[in-house]
């Protein structure tokens, strides 16, 4: 029925290279894959701080764990602070940090989702109401950086601008 | 030969398949409709980000920008896709096989989804519901608004049995034989699908529609986020499966080629069908609460659901090489100007792979781990699913209406060349739009934020080195009103014009090697081809019942450590409706 079709030189060698070259491709397809895996991996190793981790959970949301507002110093240059986020600002902001120092950020909602987004930082947080979360970050620049809250929160969702101020050195 | 497939397999009856292009009509018509109210608010939303707020005059139809994403986000995604789909993936099927569906569940299908759309548009224009289509718990909506989703996704499964059904009958006519390729596809596009729903269907039912109606007072953010997540990620390729139905098994016939593999379109199904259930969670990479060792084991299923789509880069790369050089195109690019462009179905189905390149390359980069911190929730992410989805699902879905529509109302299209300018248009359009997304979400903007209502001071504060690519945005959005325009007027009108002498026939593809193929013409199946010789791979994977038990147990290995913590570590949360 098809036979005409079957020995048509055009498509009987068209079809011979294509079968050659799809193995050629999945094998370029699943290294291409396996690389960047190992590299998503090793900088996830290398800088472990920008990975999300887990610092709790509590039953109540609005139950938030008594923490003094502001860094708390934990080692020669590291920091950390509560931010929390609520309808609709983050606490502490404006925060001051000291330049070079490391700051784990520990995050947390009261009320419904936010996001915690420090602009042009790899600091990127879900603020879960009865869940914390941390993340490191080093701020090696002096100058302000933007709190962004990137996970709808209501009508205000906009205006929940935050800053961190990172406070020269003093030569 | 051709008497006893004749006697074999009854031709549905005229009065049968008038039947089923009435159906498959009022899916398209419903769908299409849904993308109308959608894609017409659309550009507000891009106009916002240029720092252009047109709200303020648009009350009282919306009172926000909130209010109109939310409509935008549930018609475009859910309503538009569910309809398109649920309706393709019954007509396609059951003309390939040359048997009548089960009707009525087909019609129960569309009653339920079309029922859930008017609860949902209630709740939606009324300013009860505006949480977005992502509608994130504690945010609480209206019990209309969950009861609508319900329905939607609910409706959405009735497609499932009628391919079970409709599959078993034709394997009982023909013992032996492999189910034909585009009713392959559908099943397993289906299959993928029941198990996607069950993250949805357990967060609506048990979580969210007892809360909002006041029978539970509080609900776990977390879950309801996580089971979100299991339906939402694998959703992404319920809209991209039914645009891969076309591109496999209707395309190389609209552009006088063949399918250069039908055993690798399997493949990629069922690649599909194991990688895209286990890895929602990818959402959650900044999320708290569950082990960093699932976040990498996540990222490696993730990067694997990028095989089946390099396979399906070069297998329909190939098929468009090989139609082209029929066609008489050479050299190195001479075979892609030689296709059929003038062809809007072409042109459309085309193009949108072309922007689904950069999309699946866009999302290796939200898949990948660390390079996720930088995207996640900036408008990286929207300008990404709107050249997946967007694009990719989308304009194959009006490509697929431009030869769909003739064959289903036997009248011609209203204007070949009105329906190519709003395929260009929105091919450019996305393309601009999509840049200024992308760039803009490397400075920080984030995604979903009525940017144009901050004081113009703090907005050039924060988002002013953004200023360029968020002009883009703007500028795409605006040539995306052209588009939808153009679409809508050939769309509508070719529901008007004269009649065809002859009716449009489906372009039903054939495979190249004659050992998988079945030989169909002019749209109506003739008999199939008994095989000479079955590929292996093929036959392998006719098992799609244990495949799917294979996904089910991987879906199931994935989640229960994920969801472990959070069962030992309850929150009681309160609802909120702050818009």
């Amino acid at each position: 029925m098809s036979d005409a079709a079957d020995h048509d030189p055009f498509e009987d060698a068209f079809h011979r290279a294509a079968e050659r070259h799809e193995r050629a491709w999945v094998f370029v397809a699943i290294t291409l894959l396996v690389t960047l895996l190992a590299g998503t991996m090793f900088f996830v190793v290398y800088d472990y701080g920008v990975v999300v981790r887990t610092d709790g959970f509590r039953a109540d949301p609005a139950a938030i764990p008594a923490a003094p507002a502001g860094l708390v110093q934990a080692g020669p240059n590291a920091y950390s602070v509560q931010m929390v986020g609520h309808l609709w600002a983050w606490s502490p902001s404006p925060l001051h940090v000291p330049q070079g120092a490391t700051v784990t950020f520990h995050v947390t909602s009261t009320d419904v989702l936010h996001g915690f987004q420090i602009q042009n930082t790899t600091v990127n947080v879900t603020a879960i109401p009865g869940v914390t979360g941390t993340a490191t970050y080093t701020f090696s620049r002096a100058g302000t950086f933007n709190i962004i809250c990137n996970e709808f929160c209501g009508i205000e969702h906009q205006a929940m601008l935050g800053r961190i101020i990172v406070d020269p050195v003093k030569p | 030969m051709s008497a006893t497939t004749a006697g074999a397999l009854r031709l549905p009856t005229t009065r049968d398949l008038a039947g089923e292009r009435g159906t498959m009509l009022a899916f398209l018509v419903w769908g299409f409709s849904a993308l109308m109210i959608g894609a017409a608010i659309g550009p507000l939303q891009a106009l916002n980000y240029g720092g252009i707020n047109a709200y303020p005059w648009l009350r009282p139809v919306l009172q926000t920008y909130y209010q109109g994403l939310t409509i935008h986000g549930v018609l475009n995604a859910y309503v538009f896709t569910f309809f398109i789909t649920c309706g393709l993936l019954v007509y396609l099927p059951a003309r390939e096989l040359g048997l009548v569906p089960n009707m009525t569940l087909w019609r129960m299908c569309f009653a339920t989804m079309a029922i859930g759309t008017v609860l949902l548009l209630v709740a939606m224009f009324d300013n009860s519901s505006s949480v977005l289509w992502t509608f994130y718990p504690p945010l609480k909506g209206s019990p209309l608004f969950y009861a609508g989703m319900s329905l939607v996704v609910i409706g959405s499964l009735f497609p499932l049995p009628i391919l079970l059904e409709l599959r078993s009958r034709w394997k009982a006519l023909r013992p032996g034989e492999l189910t034909p390729l585009v009713t392959y596809m559908s099943t397993v596009t289906m299959l993928m699908w029941l198990l996607a729903a069950g993250g949805a269907i357990i967060e609506l039912l048990f979580q969210l529609l007892p809360w909002s109606l006041g029978w539970t007072d509080t609900v776990d953010p977390i879950v309801g986020r996580t089971l979100f997540w299991w339906t939402g990620h694998p959703i992404v390729y319920f809209w991209l499966m039914p645009a891969y139905v076309s591109w496999y098994g209707l395309l190389p016939k609209q552009i006088g080629g063949k399918l250069v593999s039908d055993p690798m379109a399997r493949l990629t199904f069922a690649l599909l069908l194991v990688f895209s259930l286990p890895v929602g969670s990818h959402h959650q990479f900044t999320d708290p609460g569950f082990s960093p060792i699932w976040r990498g084991i996540l990222t490696a299923l993730t990067l694997s659901v990028a095989l089946p789509s390099l396979i399906t880069a070069f297998t329909i790369g190939l098929s468009l090489e090989y139609a082209g050089r029929k066609r008489g195109g050479h050299g190195w690019f001479g075979w892609f100007t030689a296709l059929p462009w003038r062809n809007p179905s072409v042109a459309a189905q085309v193009l949108a792979m072309l922007t689904f390149i950069w999309g699946g390359a866009g999302g290796i980069v939200n898949g990948s781990w660390q390079l996720d911190n930088l995207v996640h929730n900036t408008t990286w992410i929207p300008g990404h699913f709107h050249i997946t989805v967007g694009t990719a699902s989308a304009m194959t879905f009006m490509g697929i209406a431009f030869w769909m529509l003739p064959h289903l109302t036997g009248r011609r299209l209203l204007s070949r060349r009105l329906a190519l300018a709003s395929i260009w248009l929105w091919f450019v359009g996305m393309v601009i739009f999509a840049l200024g997304m992308h760039w803009a979400g490397l400075y920080g903007v984030p995604r979903r934020a009525w940017v144009s209502f901050l004081p113009r001071a703090v907005y050039d504060r924060v988002y002013g080195d953004a200023h360029f690519p968020l002009h883009l945005v703007a500028g795409g959005g605006v040539i995306l009103w052209a588009a939808t325009l153009c679409f809508y007027v050939v769309f509508i009108g070719s529901l008007l014009t004269r009649r065809l002498d002859r009716p449009e026939p489906i372009p039903f593809a054939e495979a190249f090697g004659g050992k998988e193929s079945y030989t169909i013409t002019e749209g109506e199946p003739v008999g199939i081809v008994a095989h000479k010789e079955l590929s292996p791979l093929a036959s392998a994977l006719e098992h799609i019942g244990a495949l799917t038990a294979l996904t089910a147990v991987a879906t199931a290995a994935a989640y229960i450590p994920i969801f472990w913590p959070f069962l030992h570590n309850v929150t009681h949360a309160h609802g909120w409706v702050v818009w």
